[in-house]
C-alpha cells in the first residue's frame, strides 16, 4: 500500500474517470442553460438570415436556408446539448491530464486539492475561453461566410494556441518566482501582466474577415450568453473535479493531511 | 470513452509490478486523450472531411454548439 502510493502518487485511471464524470455534468448544465437561453436567440437570427438571403434573391426562394436543411432547427437544438456534453467530456480527459502532470506529488490534503481544481479551471478558462473569446467573439447563426471559414479557423485554433501558451508562462513565472523568493504581490503582478500581455498579443493575429449583419442588440446578447455557457462549463467542471478528487484524496487516507 | 476505461479498471488481472500498473494506466489516459482530440476536431473544425459518408451532417449537427462556443461556422 504505501509502495503503491510512493510510486504511483495519483491513481490515474479514477481521476480519469472523475475527470470525465465533472466534465461530462458540466457540458449537460451548459448545454441545456444555452437550450433554454440561447436557443431562441439562434432561431431568431436564422429568422433574420432568411430574409435577409430572399430578399437579395429578389424574394425567390432562400438559397441560403436551403442548403442548411439536412436537419430541422429541432434537430439542432438537440445537437447543442449533445455537442455541448462531447466537449465537457473531452475537456474532463485533458483537464485531468494537466492535473495530473502539474501536481504530480500530492504534497498536501484535500484544501489543497480544491485549490488546484478550481485554479485549472479559472486558468483553462482565460487560455481557452477568455482570452480568445476577446480576439474572436462568437457569433450568431446568419454571420460566417463558408468562403472564409478554413481561414477563421486558422485564426481561431491560433488563438486558442496563444491562450494557452500565455496561461503556461504566467504559471511558469508564478512558480519560479516562488523558488526565488520574490513576494505573493510582485508574482501576481507578473502573472497578471503576462495574461493582459497574451490578451495583447491575441490583438496582433488579423481581424475576423466577415461582415456581421445582425441587429446590435441581437449580437451582444449572443455574445453574453456564449460568455455564461463557457463559464458555467469550467464552474461546473472545477467544482466537481475538485470535490471529486479531494473525496478520493480522503478515501485513500493521504497519509500527508494532518488537517481534515 | 468511457466504458473502455471503466472496463479496463475493472480488470486489474494479477497483482503486476507497479511500473507495468503505472505504464498501462499512462497508455489509457493518451488514449483517452486522443479520442478527447478527434472529438473536438469532429465537434469544432470537421466541414465534412473527417468522414467521408457523413458528409455535412456532422457539421449540422454540431451547427449550434459551434456558434455558441465562439467556434468558426459557414
Amino acid at each position: 500500500m504505501t509502495v503503491s502510493a510512493e510510486t504511483t502518487p495519483y491513481p490515474l485511471l479514477p481521476l480519469l474517470g472523475r475527470g470525465l464524470a465533472a466534465g461530462g455534468l458540466a457540458g449537460l448544465a451548459s448545454g441545456l442553460f444555452s437550450l433554454l437561453l440561447a436557443e431562441p436567440l439562434m432561431d431568431r437570427a436564422i429568422g433574420l438570415e432568411e430574409k435577409r438571403a430572399a430578399a437579395a434573391s429578389g424574394g425567390g426562394h432562400a438559397h441560403a436556408a436551403e442548403a442548411e436543411e439536412l436537419f430541422t432547427r429541432g434537430t439542432q437544438h438537440l445537437g447543442l446539448v449533445v455537442t455541448a456534453v462531447v466537449v465537457g467530456l473531452a475537456l474532463g480527459v485533458f483537464f485531468t491530464l494537466a492535473y495530473v502532470l502539474l501536481y504530480r506529488a500530492p504534497r498536501h490534503g484535500p484544501a489543497s486539492t480544491w485549490k488546484r481544481g478550481t485554479g485549472l479551471a479559472c486558468a483553462g478558462f482565460l487560455a481557452l475561453s477568455l482570452l480568445p473569446g476577446l480576439r474572436y467573439p462568437a457569433n450568431p447563426p446568419g454571420v460566417g461566410d463558408g468562403g472564409t471559414v478554413t481561414e477563421r479557423q486558422g485564426l481561431w485554433l491560433a488563438a486558442l494556441v496563444i491562450g494557452v501558451l500565455g496561461l503556461v508562462l504566467a504559471r511558469h513565472l508564478y512558480v519560479r518566482g516562488e523558488r526565488a523568493g520574490h513576494g505573493l504581490p510582485a508574482r501576481q503582478l507578473t502573472a497578471a501582466g503576462v495574461v493582459v500581455a497574451t490578451l495583447a498579443a491575441l490583438f496582433l493575429l488579423p481581424d475576423n474577415p466577415d461582415a456581421v449583419p445582425v441587429p446590435a442588440a441581437l449580437l451582444w446578447d449572443f455574445r453574453v450568453l456564449s460568455l455564461a455557457a463557457h463559464v458555467l462549463l469550467w464552474t461546473v467542471l472545477g467544482t466537481v473535479f475538485a470535490t471529486l478528487a479531494a473525496r478520493q484524496a480522503r478515501g485513500e487516507g493521504v497519509q500527508r493531511d494532518p488537517v481534515r | 470513452m468511457s466504458p473502455h476505461t471503466a472496463g479496463t479498471t475493472a480488470a486489474p488481472q494479477a497483482p503486476s509490478h507497479p511500473a507495468t500498473v503505472r505504464t498501462r494506466d499512462w497508455m489509457i489516459v493518451a488514449a483517452a486523450a486522443v479520442l478527447a482530440l478527434i472529438a473536438l476536431y469532429a465537434v469544432f473544425v470537421d466541414n465534412g472531411n473527417l468522414v467521408s459518408a457523413t458528409g455535412g451532417y456532422l457539421h449540422e449537427f454540431s451547427h449550434d454548439g459551434r456558434h455558441l462556443f465562439g467556434a468558426p461556422c459557414h
